[in-house]
């Protein structure tokens, strides 16, 4: 029998799937900003008769007309609409609502914004010395604010994880220390939807939210702190959400279209250009990282050093973490045995679009770097890339890292599995070697490990009169297929078919608590709240008496003697699980000798997975995990000038197309053990992260030259070439 | 903003509507009329999420000025669906078959083709009117008409794997 396929799916195919954009509500207005283009300025004036002489338009406002306060996801250091000052180029300062899009955006052309430039600080080593312009006067005076009075000027977080022996003192014992620096740029999750939002501002004060966002209830919570409202008078309701990747996870405009919804007392819908999504919304942080890796005369590493300087852009608005630093950061090195770590990382404000959470924030920029370096040391000791990993490897019973005592590590295995699917592979769909001699041949590895967290979620269940089950969740489902795992859980547990389960998202008033859709949490949280729910509704079938009848008709008989009820649990998991996962990812690629080019024949991606809840959405999540790691690697960068974002629109950014896919093999390494009910893994964040370092390290095995800095472009391989003589 | 009055067809029914200045056809689509299952993305014609059929073939309606559109007769997703659910009864020749419609939709809901789904409305049109004209297109070939539908979500395979089993589904092969 075929699979059923996503609960979410038919919605979808149809077109009936509606998304934050796709709301129309009566009366309502449409909205366009006006942007800055001086990464800093101050603003002298701002004329405002042009815009208003445009026919159906309603309002006009600036900073000064927004009664609100600044907003953020933890640090709350970004304004509605600018006032007094811009601190990078892309910022709000103005707003307006018409009738018609086409009014909205004449009248936006015609706000006449006059602006003083001030010196900018684009380059966030620069930002973090004494003298440096201010971003921000008192960064530290923000709600949430990290940073004090005493920190660098534009420090906007600094975090160190260390453990074990000194690290200074192990690197100077070490007869091999390896030192390297790489770059990652600035990348945009590359979502198709550009945010879009509808708010409205109802006569009752109460306000009414539809938004590309993947967290209703912290999204709540965010717009009531902004606005100055208790947050029970904010509903977030139900849209689906046309991809994340971690740049949905924020305010974003919505609190400006409430504003223009409060100024005029209609609905207001704003939806981005793509344009504007890639300029100015939160792509990921750019980082330069030094490591320093010292290894021992038996190929054993001992200590590893490793500092990360990071732009965090003109605001910390859109990080969610406690510390709006970058967790990521955190996992470097963690796949190996090391005695003495060191991780720092720095992210200073700049004048450039502020830096949000892209898919597994820091860890890509920790793997590119960590693992290259690995790669190098291997190479100069004269030592088989994998085997080097492998001798160094952290196996079940080590610490982690930084002293983590995990209930199991799979490195091994998984990198034995990774291995002998690249053999199979071996000479396949290559063309023939006969071609002069022009391609060069590689193949590269790197490893990942991430750890597991918990979450909070509820999940409610409403018997229906025809026997079926209709499961109500907080969450979206922005695409990680969330909802169809929900949905096979209560499925399973209640023994029902695909059809008589059906999965809603509730808006923000019907159910409570969520952390929202992130950090690859709602599989183990909403699986097991699913299987509670319905041991539950078990249990009030029994106290019906109704345990012996057949289940749908004992449904149904419940729906219509207790009409409404329903069965509702919560699952909360604070305490830290232990759990990881890892990946191998290995990469088979070409370089053409003459003009750098690089071409990847194919990726293997080797997975360490234990319950898998449902295996098409769990492949499909891997299978583009992987594409995505592949456009970093090879083609992703926000671009930018003076400041400015220059990758205009995805004719310039240029995000994987099917056309130029290699082969991609996936192989799951099962028996690992997972959390909950279930025994699940996260693998949401899994499978992007190692594409780059390992397509880097194929590179340097093909031509023997190493790339330092993402993406990995034929200019510069064929540069390192050059300079190396080959 | 001056408006002119455009007329149309759209899913088989003639309709009116405004257009204002720059006024393009998905946007007249989905604002004016109401038909949001028409997607947009990047509105410059490089992401296929507003793919559409216009008199016989698939166009990026963030291309098509909405006045250009005037008097063409245009299919959306909505009037996709309304064909593979068999509420079209005079469909113009030129249109996918129903049965095909059907497989297509299937065949990306079983074989994991969309994950959030914003590209799916136009990723459905292209696989329709590719299948429509050849019903067994080589691996090669699927990638090559596809290469203007970007999705994020899926890395492809599953909307490989759904073209797959809806083209074996609708024009079986002929050997064992
Ligand atoms: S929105 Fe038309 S091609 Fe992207
Ligand atoms: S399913 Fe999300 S972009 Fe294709």
């Amino acid at each position: 029998m075929r699979t059923v396929g996503r609960a979410d799916g038919w919605a979808k195919v149809t077109g009936r799937a509606a998304y934050a954009g796709d709301v129309r509500l009566p009366g309502m207005l449409y909205a366009a900003l006006v942007r800055s283009p001086h990464p800093h300025a101050r603003l002298l004036r701002v004329v405002k008769d042009a815009a208003w002489s445009v026919p159906g338009v309603c309002a006009v406002l600036t900073g000064e007309d927004v009664p609100y306060g600044t907003y953020g996801r933890r640090v709350r250091d970004m304004p509605v609409l600018a006032r007094e000052v811009v601190r990078f180029a892309g910022e709000r300062v103005a707003a307006v609502a018409a009738h018609s899009l086409q009014a909205a955006r004449e009248a936006a052309r015609r706000v006449e914004v006059h602006y003083e430039p001030l010196p900018a600080v684009l380059d966030p080593e620069e930002a973090l010395r004494p003298d440096a312009p201010r971003v921000h006067e008192a960064a530290w005076r923000y709600p949430g604010a990290v940073v004090g009075p005493d920190d660098p000027p534009n420090l906007q977080s600094r975090r160190v994880w260390q453990y074990g022996e000194d690290v200074d003192a192990v690197l100077s014992r070490c007869p091999y220390v390896f030192d390297e620096t790489y770059t990652i740029p600035a990348a945009h999750q590359g979502y198709l939807e550009p945010h879009a939002c509808v708010a409205w501002w109802k006569p009752d004060g109460s306000v009414e939210v539809w938004a590309s966002n993947k967290s209703p209830h912290r999204l709540r919570a965010q717009l009531a702190a902004c606005l100055g409202v208790p947050a029970d008078r904010v509903r977030v309701m139900p849209v689906y959400v046309g991809g994340d990747f971690g740049g949905k996870g924020s305010p974003m405009d919505v609190p400006v279209c409430v504003a223009l919804s409060q100024a005029t007392g209609r609905p207001v819908k704003l939806v981005v250009d793509y344009e504007e999504d890639l300029t100015a919304a939160n792509p990921r942080h750019s980082a330069v990282v030094r490591v320093r890796l010292g290894v021992d005369g038996e190929g054993r590493m001992q200590a590893l050093d490793v500092r990360a300087v990071v732009d965090g852009g003109a605001y910390a608005a859109f990080k969610p973490v406690e510390h709006v630093n970058l967790n990521g950061f955190a996992e470097a090195g963690n796949t190996y045995r090391i005695r003495a770590v060191r991780i720092e990382s720095l992210i200073a404000y700049t004048n450039t679009v502020p830096r949000g959470h892209m898919r597994s924030p820091g860890s890509l920029e920790a793997n590119f770097a960590v693992e290259s370096t690995v790669d190098v040391a291997a190479r100069a000791l004269r030592l088989d890339p994998l085997e080097f990993r492998l001798r160094n490897v952290l196996r079940t019973g080590d610490r982690g890292t930084l002293g983590e005592p995990w209930m199991e590590v799979r490195g091994e295995e998984v990198a034995r599995a990774a291995l002998a699917a690249l053999r199979e592979g071996e000479g396949a769909g290559e063309e023939s070697t006969a071609d002069g001699g022009r391609w060069a041949r590689g193949v590269g590895f790197a490893f990942y490990c991430r750890a597991a967290h918990g979450g909070e979620t509820e999940v409610e269940l409403r018997p229906q009169p025809d026997g079926s089950v209709v499961v109500r969740v907080p969450f979206p489902d922005q695409g990680g297929g969330q909802h169809t795992v929900v949905r096979n859980v209560v499925q399973r547990e209640l023994a029902l078919p695909a059809e008589a389960v059906w999965v809603q998202q509730a808006d923000t008033e019907e159910l409570g608590t969520d952390s929202g859709v992130g950090g690859s949490r709602v599989s183990l949280t909403a699986s097991a709240a699913a299987a509670q729910a319905c041991a539950q509704l078990r249990e009030r079938l029994r106290q019906e008496g109704l345990e012996g009848w057949e289940l749908r008709a004992a449904l149904a008989e419940l729906a219509r003697r207790r009409p409404g009820e329903s069965v509702r649990a919560q699952v909360k998991v604070d305490e830290e699980l232990w759990m990881n996962s890892f990946c191998v990812q290995a990469a088979r690629v070409r370089v053409d000798r003459d003009t750098g080019e690089v071409r990847v024949d194919e990726l293997v991606t080797a997975l360490d997975v234990a319950g898998v809840l449902n295996p098409p959405s769990h492949r499909a999540q891997v299978e583009g995990g992987v594409v995505m790691g592949l456009g970093s690697a090879l083609c992703e960068e926000v671009v930018m000038e003076d400041g400015r974002v220059v990758s205009g629109n995805l004719h310039e950014y240029r995000l994987p197309s099917v056309s130029t896919l290699p082969r991609l093999r996936v192989v799951l390494v099962p028996g690992g053990r997972g959390w909950g009910p279930y025994g699940v893994k996260p693998v949401g964040e899994m499978t992007n992260v190692a594409v780059a370092a390992a397509v880097a390290n194929a590179v340097a095995d093909a031509v023997g030259v190493r790339v330092r800095r993402l993406p990995i472009s034929a200019e510069a391989v064929y540069r390192a070439m050059q300079e190396a003589g080959r | 903003m001056s408006a002119r009055t455009v007329e149309l067809f759209v899913n088989g029914r003639r309709v009116q509507a405004p257009v204002e200045g720059a006024e393009f056809l998905a946007e007249f689509l989905r604002e004016r009329l109401g038909l949001a299952g028409t997607k947009v993305g990047c509105g410059i014609g490089a992401c296929g999420l507003c793919t559409v059929w216009m008199d016989g073939q698939v166009v990026s309606s963030c291309l098509v000025p909405a006045v250009v559109a005037a008097g063409r007769h245009v299919w959306t997703v909505e009037g996709l669906t309304d064909l593979a659910e068999g509420r079209v009864t005079d469909a113009p020749p030129g249109l996918p078959s129903p049965q095909l419609v059907q497989a297509v939709q299937r065949a990306f809901v079983q074989c994991e083709g969309l994950q959030c789904g914003i590209c799916t409305p136009g990723q459905v049109w292209a696989v329709c009117a590719l299948l429509s004209e050849e019903p067994r297109p080589s691996e090669e070939r699927v990638r090559e008409f596809l290469a203007g539908n970007l999705c994020r979500c899926t890395g492809y395979q599953g909307i490989l794997r759904a073209v797959r089993q809806a083209s074996e589904e609708w024009a079986p092969s002929e050997d064992p």
